[in-house]
């Protein structure tokens, strides 16, 4: 045995080289790490004799002889010695369940991964969580709000958790740093935290891993398969106290993070959007089961028991932006009544505020430039209104 | 079915020419003759003068066509050998050579017959020779002697000397366009023949049809709502600004297109003469068809080729739909469907206003100067609204927008998303402006632009931008926020801002250029291929 050779090796290498093993999903993990010490495991996998024990061979159905063989094979070529001085160098550490650096909130969790991978501050864990979920193909007003919870949360000392997927994922990471002081953030990833994923988001990846904390249970080099995703959603939904969904299509993946906060009593609160919106679909119908709804951080800080039930901050915000209204234009006022809160063409706006062409578009140009819209390829969208002049 | 007679002698009996017995005894010497009939042949939209010698001498009786004919051409000999005979004309049993010169210079098509059957009937003596003095022909012959209309026929009679032309009649009035030339007709060749032996005075030409009233087409009234549709139509119109317009299926696209050559002003006589020859060339033109001054609209699917589209072909240099559509419109529905490699061609046309196209056997240069209409959807579902109103991913959005090049989309001036009008204005909206009425505006503005030395606003070269444009602060400061914003590029900036002139020029023609025209010259130029990440 290769792996055996060196002898002082940790535990943490073992389970790392364990999790490594193809088709070596959590739960099989699982099974291998709560029958045996780690190492012991790694050596009853080389001799092939693993799913002798029935434990193991009930989590490697349908064909435990199969898999069996197939770990043995691959643990043949693997060097364990090589491997563990390849998680000091990418500063990747790792963490048996039970052991002393494993996350205590999720050690008590029925599903929780066996190993966990990490990289950055562990420290972040310990502030409160509260995770932002959301489609990928976001709308321009679930980026933005996304974002804004994001940073408002971490503004309030909360850690914003998420998957740094496309979309409103990152948005809400994008926010929470962007809070000056802010909590650190969390992010839980599918692929190997050497794999960036998706390569559009390598900054925002590196920026989270220097001031925050990223989590995986997949081993350095791990492709983001597609069945790691839904498997990273349950550990999203375990160490977060509040899951927000903030933009989901029907059938969009955070079903999986909800499904795992409900069975994890977490509280699953939703951002109510346009009912015509399909990216709003999922979250609308949370709210009609009863979910309570996001307007903005306040809402969320209620609900973790940070802040007294108070709308006055809220208020302020809508007094101001009515007097701000109140002093625009006629013709600039009509565009932005026509606007309303969804995004619209140039031709829709025409059509509704029965203003010509020119008017409009005169007045767009106006509202965008004291950032009142955003506009996005042909389509003006209002947004909540920040300091004029920018970008 | 079973031959039931020898198929040798069928043969020899077919044989041609009549093969006949060799005279041993010396004939006396015959005088050599010569006969040389101007005429004309097409090289892709120019006519080429073309001189037809007939020699007829003694010898092995036989038929030669030599001069580089193509395959329409070298069959003449069959034609001209039957319309003869029919038209009850001698053939002479001598040895008949007849040479299309210049020789360097393919001919093609069957519009020599004619010039290649009055020159074998003079040069057997038939004809007088001063009696084709003077005239040029032109014409294909049928087997019975009919003479028929070849395509082509307006470049060809321009480029003849001759003070007259003989043509077929049903192409009078197409050879009368040039106005040069005196113009004769010729229904047959057996007519033609008892003219010019002066036993029939000379046909009238069928008098000029009173030119068939314009249709009347689809008109602008026609559309309810889409005012941005509309404006931008309009502002296309006048300043010679292509247009993109992107939008779901249903939403009007190809109602707004095809609206749009009669906004436009009639061609003026260089036009219309460059477009009739091409649309003569391409065999286009009716009988009666005058001068092509409307402007055209060309609509070609999406499955057209490369050389559809541009213009070529190998052995018959044809031109393509781009210069079909010269002085028009030139719309292409589906923009998205269309190959790359053809989209791609358009570039260096739109650029110059004409084409290029080199052969290994001949190149030529087609007119090509049109107003560019694309359509697309938003998205591959069609639905696409703005981002996340659709399953569309942007990734997915990215690759169906891929297929149009930056540097193609970059030549649209204009770029609107139009909608499906709602109901209450498809049902009980008022009618919109009239045709005539908007293109009243589009011909004033079309002056001022012609005042400045440019055929349109879209013409107007960088550096006399300021000259020609000048902007108001406010308008400025538009355009500085717009650059340093990244929304808007330095290349275009000219765009806008030629745009913004065919705006003002819309709306009175004040000398500034204001904040109102630069921001609907923004509004009309929407980036229509989302981009990739929401910021």
């Amino acid at each position: 045995m290769i792996g055996d050779a060196g002898g002082e090796l940790p535990a943490e290498a073992y389970g790392a080289a364990l999790a490594g093993l193809p088709a070596m999903g959590p739960a099989r993990l699982v099974a291998l790490l709560s029958r045996w010490p780690a190492a012991d495991a790694w050596a009853r996998v080389g001799r092939g004799r693993a799913a002798a024990d029935a434990a193991v061979a009930g989590a490697c159905r349908p064909d435990p002889a199969g898999v069996a063989l197939g770990w043995k094979r691959a643990a043949a070529s693997v060097d364990v010695h090589a491997a563990w001085s390849a998680y000091g160098r990418a500063g990747v550490t790792v963490a048996l369940r039970g052991s002393s650096a494993y996350p205590s909130h999720l050690d008590n969790d029925q599903e929780a991964p066996a190993v966990l991978f990490a990289r950055g501050d562990p420290g972040a864990l310990e502030a409160r969580r509260v995770a932002i979920v959301g489609t990928r193909q976001c709308t321009r007003y679930g980026f933005d709000v996304a974002r804004d919870l994001g940073r408002e949360l971490a503004a309030a000392g909360v850690a914003v958790v998420s998957g740094l997927a496309l979309g409103v994922d990152g948005a809400a990471h994008t926010g929470a740093l962007a809070a000056p002081g802010g909590a650190p953030p969390v992010a839980v990833v599918g692929s190997g935290l050497d794999v960036v994923y998706p390569s559009r988001h390598a900054s925002l990846w590196a920026a989270v891993a220097e001031r925050g904390l990223l989590l995986s249970e997949a081993p350095l080099g791990a492709r983001p398969e597609s069945w790691r995703f839904p498997v990273r959603n349950r550990v999203l939904a375990a160490l977060a106290e509040v899951v927000v969904v903030v933009e989901s299509h029907v059938r969009g993946g955070s079903l999986h993070t909800v499904d795992a906060a409900i069975g994890r009593d977490r509280l699953v609160m939703a951002v109510p959007g346009s009912v015509r919106s399909p990216a709003s679909a999922f979250p609308n119908a949370l709210l009609a089961d009863g979910c309570p709804p996001v307007r903005d951080a306040l809402d969320v800080l209620v609900a973790l028991g940070l802040s007294a039930a108070t709308s006055g901050v809220r208020d302020r915000r809508v007094r101001e932006t009515a007097a701000a209204v109140e002093d625009l234009d006629p013709d600039t006022r009509a565009a932005l009544d026509a606007l309303g809160w969804e995004p619209a063409t140039l031709d829709e706006v025409v059509s509704r505020s029965r203003l010509e062409p020119g008017a409009a578009s005169l007045a767009l140009a106006r509202l965008e430039r004291e950032g009142w819209i955003r506009t996005d390829g042909a389509w003006s969208e209002r947004v909540v209104r920040r300091a004029p002049g920018r970008p | 079915m079973a031959l039931s007679y020898p198929v040798g002698s069928v043969r020899a009996a077919l044989e041609w020419p009549v093969p006949v017995a060799l005279q041993k005894v010396p004939r006396p010497e015959e005088p050599v003759v010569i006969a040389t009939v101007p005429s004309a042949t097409l090289l892709g939209v120019e006519g080429q003068s073309v001189s037809v010698e007939v020699h007829v001498s003694q010898g092995l009786p036989g038929f030669n066509v030599v001069g580089l004919p193509d395959a329409a051409c070298r069959e003449s000999r069959d034609r001209v050998r039957a319309a003869l005979l029919s038209s009850g004309l001698p053939w002479p049993l001598r040895r008949v050579t007849v040479n299309l010169a210049p020789t360097s210079v393919r001919k093609g098509g069957a519009g020599l017959d004619l010039p290649i059957a009055v020159g074998l009937l003079v040069a057997a003596g038939e004809l007088p020779a001063e009696s084709i003095a003077g005239s040029a022909y032109l014409g294909e012959l049928g087997l019975d002697g009919s003479v028929r209309r070849v395509a082509g026929m307006v470049p060809m009679v321009e480029a003849l000397d001759s003070p007259a032309v003989v043509v077929p009649s049903d192409c009078s009035a197409e050879a009368a366009l040039i106005g040069r030339h005196r113009i004769r007709v010729a229904a047959t060749l057996g007519a033609l023949v008892a003219c010019l032996r002066g036993e029939a005075p000379w046909p009238d030409c069928p008098a000029p049809q009173p030119a068939p009233p314009v249709p009347m087409g689809p008109d602008l009234a026609d559309v309810r709502g889409q005012h941005v549709g509309r404006t931008a139509l309009e502002v296309c119109a006048a300043g010679g600004h292509h247009l993109l317009l992107c939008g779901p299926p249903g939403s009007g696209k190809t109602m707004l297109a095809v609206r749009l050559p009669r906004l436009l002003p009639v061609l003026d006589r260089d036009d219309a003469l460059a477009a009739t020859r091409v649309h003569s060339a391409a065999g286009r033109l009716a009988s009666g068809d005058g001068l092509v001054v409307r402007p055209p609209l060309r609509a070609p699917h999406h499955g057209v080729s490369s050389v559809a589209l541009i213009g070529g072909g190998s052995a018959l240099m044809r031109p393509g739909e781009i210069s079909l559509a010269h002085g028009g419109v030139l719309f292409l529905d589906e923009l998205g469907e269309f190959p790359a490699s053809v989209l791609d061609a358009l570039r260096q046309p739109l650029e110059e206003g004409v084409v290029r196209v080199s052969r290994a056997k001949a190149s030529t240069t087609y007119p090509a100067r049109f107003l560019l209409v694309g359509a697309t959807n938003p998205c591959p579902c069609g639905e696409g609204g703005p981002r996340g109103s659709c399953r569309c991913s942007d990734g997915a959005r990215a690759r169906y927008h891929r297929r149009l090049s930056g540097p193609l989309l970059d030549r649209f001036d204009l770029r609107v998303v139009v909608g499906r009008p709602d109901a209450a204005a498809l049902l009980g909206g008022p009618p919109g402006e009239t045709t005539a009425d908007v293109a009243q505006r589009v011909a004033a503005v079309r002056e001022l632009a012609r005042e400045r030395g440019v055929r349109t606003n879209a013409e107007i070269p960088a550096e006399q931008l300021d000259a020609v444009a000048p902007l108001s602060p406010a308008a400025a400061a538009l355009l500085e926020y717009r650059l340093r914003t990244g929304s808007l590029s330095a290349r275009g900036l000219h765009r806008v801002r030629r745009v913004a002139r065919t705006v003002a020029d819309l709306a009175g023609a004040p000398p500034l250029i204001g904040e109102e025209h630069v921001s609907l010259a923004l509004g009309l130029r929407a980036e229509v291929v989302a981009s990739e990440v929401a910021a």
